[in-house]
């Protein structure tokens, strides 16, 4: 069934969707914005001030549902009690992988999306790293560098609220930042340590996240709860329900449709633009078309791109705008679970208070004055010290009064440097339509191939190593370095299978997230990354998004598209 | 402002900053107005444990957390908790195995002493405990997994029951929920940072 037409349709309201729909309706364009799942109330969905006891389970979990129904999903230490419901059916929503290639691909499909229960780590790439391809031949040259990022990052940040620390480093550039959160004592004692050894080279600072510390744009200072990922009712955190998305309805010309499957853009090979997109109606199963001037999927890295695969107009019989061949490849994510912990001697008379959604950060040290010569590209630490509570009384002997008593008070400190690695990009590492298998809604899903490489083995090796040198130099005592399996997937920062790239041929959106084949089709999320970096990526993601519905805007205004 | 103030704050989504201006308990009971009641109707009859069971249960975790200053297991309800878990949670084997390890600890009442478990005086009962408890450190040393053992699920059933009660978390620890501030250094207290974890 044909539908209204609108001057532009945004697919996902999630980190990226919420800022396409800020964006677009604020430059004056009537916009749609398609979600697949429902939509939420903040006011019944949200659930971090539910105490424990409210819970059938005390917070732990359904276990027996999360085994039949989120077997996927569980492994992501966010999806407890009361956020489960925030993340997909793993039967309704199924993918496949080869047997010797798992891959955990966690997803939200809900107004929010992901935005609802992301980390909130926010980091502006370099560079170093718009450079890295270029200087060492892995993967396709970045069509921008950061000059052409920095008034966007700018914006973003302005709006989003970014609290952290200003360093002035040239591999992690500043933000416009809020006042940042304080290290509590034992990450001081152990900061202090560091800078000792390594000067300049190795920092420990805090965590800059999409927190706010001060009152902002409307929105309410952090009160310091802990469980941001289910939610916030005071909007102290950036999501795009609590922040983009109501601006953009703001401007009265937003019209977002929940329960929207998308499962096609739409081509028109007279003018060889997206006439705009199929929808299937999750709770109806209706089959409908929206049509607009320009299509901006914002789905997250594979469900955009598996979109993309799914619509196979005569011209493009491998998926829409792969005219290089690159769509679906170059998957990446960050390789995590490596590095070290320990225990902070003294500080027995101190402890913090209040929960800090929020750790400490070490922006990366290798390959950025010198040339490591086991790997290329690097790695941060994210971490944290803290006193372990009454949970750690299940590993210690005793019981009765003295055990009950020993437990009122905090355990000792606790230090870990947990290291989040940049993957190449390879184009062995790529998703394809699964032959067979569909989704709930009919959807064919995506077969996903995806393993580490040499590259970021040799790096993980080298985060235990790094990790347990600083701890060592600062004296935390037992020491003890890790490299535990990460399977791709599990960081939740999947990217690429889009990539932006300067050459058409070798590459699938060009500068301005546009698609290089099919000029009013831009695509804004993950999926457009052409390297991985280190850093957490959402906020490139926002910033990325920004700049391109400006292009695409003044594009449309002058015509062009 | 009032409470009614607040809600409607927050329900239409607008005026947000207002909130700083609140006091953190007033934030809190505010959330707890507005936020869904997750909490289902408690049941009055057990699921799974007998009377002899629930009554072994009652009387371990209360020796593991007894009532001092504060109230204890029995008190926190701690063997309701567990006949949720055992009927909801666990699989059906490590349910019959617990189960077991009850039989077991009863059979251990008559070889030690000559009475089962509920038969026994305290002093009894806690030597019966100690054994069980150096069993589940001796697995530990030897880096052998604890979790299968009775003692090592009885105890952490109890633990998690307990501090994750209402009278665990309010009264034992003093938690809260919205502390409303964070200070990276402050004095050690009961119930560490003073939030639920």
């Amino acid at each position: 069934m044909r539908q209204a037409s609108y001057d532009a349709i945004v697919v996902g309201s999630g980190i990226t969707g919420g800022w396409a729909a800020k964006e677009l309706t604020e430059a004056g364009l009537n916009t749609l914005v398609l979600e697949a799942g429902r939509s939420i109330d903040p006011a019944t969905d949200y659930a971090e001030h539910e105490p424990s006891w409210s819970f059938r389970f005390r917070g732990i979990g359904d276990r027996k549902s999360l085994a039949e129904r989120q077997t996927v999903q569980r492994t992501c230490y966010a999806c407890d009690e009361a956020a489960a419901k925030f993340f997909v059916d793993d039967i309704d929503n199924p993918y496949s992988t080869p047997d010797d290639k798992p891959f955990l691909w966690i997803r939200g499909r809900q107004v929010g999306g992901r935005s609802i229960m992301w980390a909130r780590q926010s980091y502006r790439w370099s560079d170093l790293d718009f450079g890295a391809n270029a200087r060492d031949g892995h993967g396709v040259d970045w069509p921008i560098r950061y000059a052409d990022l920095e008034p966007w990052y700018d914006d973003v940040e302005r709006f989003a609220g970014i609290s952290g620390e200003a360093l002035g480093m040239d591999q992690l550039p500043d933000s416009q930042f809020l006042p940042p959160m304080p290290l509590n004592c034992g990450e001081e004692f152990v900061k202090d340590g560091v800078m000792r050894r390594f000067g300049r080279q190795r920092v420990v600072t805090i965590g800059r996240t999409a927190i706010l510390t001060v009152a902002h744009n409307g929105r309410a200072a952090c009160h310091y709860c802990g469980p941001c990922h289910r939610g916030c009712i005071t909007r102290s955190y950036f999501s795009s329900l609590n922040a983009t998305l109501p601006a953009a309805e703001a401007t009265g010309r937003m019209t977002l449709r929940p329960n929207s499957v998308v499962a096609e853009v739409l081509y028109d090979s007279t003018n060889d633009r997206a006439r705009g997109v199929r929808v299937i109606d999750a709770v109806t199963n209706e089959d409908m078309e929206f049509e607009a001037r320009v299509v901006f999927l914002c789905a997250s890295a594979l469900e955009s791109t598996r979109v993309l695969l799914n619509s196979r107009p005569d011209r493009f019989p491998t998926g829409l705008g792969n005219s290089s061949g690159e769509l679906g490849h170059n998957l990446m994510d960050h390789t995590m679970r490596s590095g070290a912990g320990g225990r902070i001697p003294g500080l027995e008379d101190r402890d913090a208070y209040g929960s800090r959604p929020n750790g400490l950060y070490i922006p990366r040290f290798r390959n950025v004055w010198d040339e490591h010569p086991d790997f290329v590209r690097g790695y941060g630490f994210q971490g944290g010290a803290g006193r372990p509570s009454w949970n750690r009384g299940a590993n210690m002997p005793g019981f009765g009064a003295d055990f009950k008593t020993a437990l009122r008070e905090p355990g000792p400190w606790q230090i870990n440097f947990g290291g989040f690695g940049e993957c190449l990009p390879r184009h062995s590492n790529y998703v394809e339509i699964d032959p067979e298998k569909k989704d709930r809604w009919g959807v064919p899903v995506l077969r996903i191939h995806c393993e580490w490489s040499d590259n970021e083995h040799a790096m993980r090796r080298d985060m235990a190593v790094t990790a347990a040198e600083m701890l060592e130099a600062a004296g935390v005592q037992d020491v003890s370095p890790y490299t535990q399996p990460s399977p791709p997937g599990l960081t939740i920062h999947e990217m690429g299978t889009a990539r932006m790239g300067r050459d058409p041929n070798t590459s699938v959106l060009n500068g301005f997230n546009q698609s290089h084949d099919v000029p009013n089709l831009f695509v804004t999320d993950g999926a457009s990354m052409a390297s991985s970096a280190c850093q957490n990526p959402s906020l490139t993601y926002m910033a990325l998004t920004a700049r391109a519905c400006a292009y695409a805007v003044e594009q449309l205004n002058q015509r062009e598209l | 402002m009032q409470r009614r103030d607040v809600v409607k704050v927050l329900s239409t989504g607008l005026a947000v900053s207002a909130l700083d201006a609140l006091a953190p308990d007033h934030l809190w009971a505010a959330a707890r107005t507005v936020h869904d009641r997750l909490r289902r109707t408690p049941q009055d009859r057990l699921m799974v444990l007998s009377d002899h069971q629930n009554a072994m249960v009652t009387a371990l975790a209360e020796l593991i957390i007894p009532e001092t200053d504060t109230p204890g297991a029995t008190a926190a309800q701690v063997n309701r908790f567990v006949d949720v878990m055992l009927a909801e949670w666990f699989e059906d084997d490590e349910r019959e195995e617990f189960l077991r390890g009850l039989v077991a600890l009863d059979a251990r009442g008559v070889n030690t002493f000559g009475a089962p478990f509920l038969a026994l005086g305290e002093a009894q009962q806690i030597v019966l405990l100690r054994g069980m408890d150096a069993e589940v450190t001796a697995l530990r040393d030897a880096r052998l997994p604890t979790g299968d053992h009775f003692f090592s699920r009885m105890k952490w059933l109890t633990l998690y029951g307990y501090y994750t009660s209402e009278v665990g978390a309010t009264e034992e620890l003093q938690q809260v929920i919205v502390p409303g501030r964070y200070d990276p250094c402050a004095p050690v207290r009961r119930g560490g940072s003073g939030v639920w974890e």
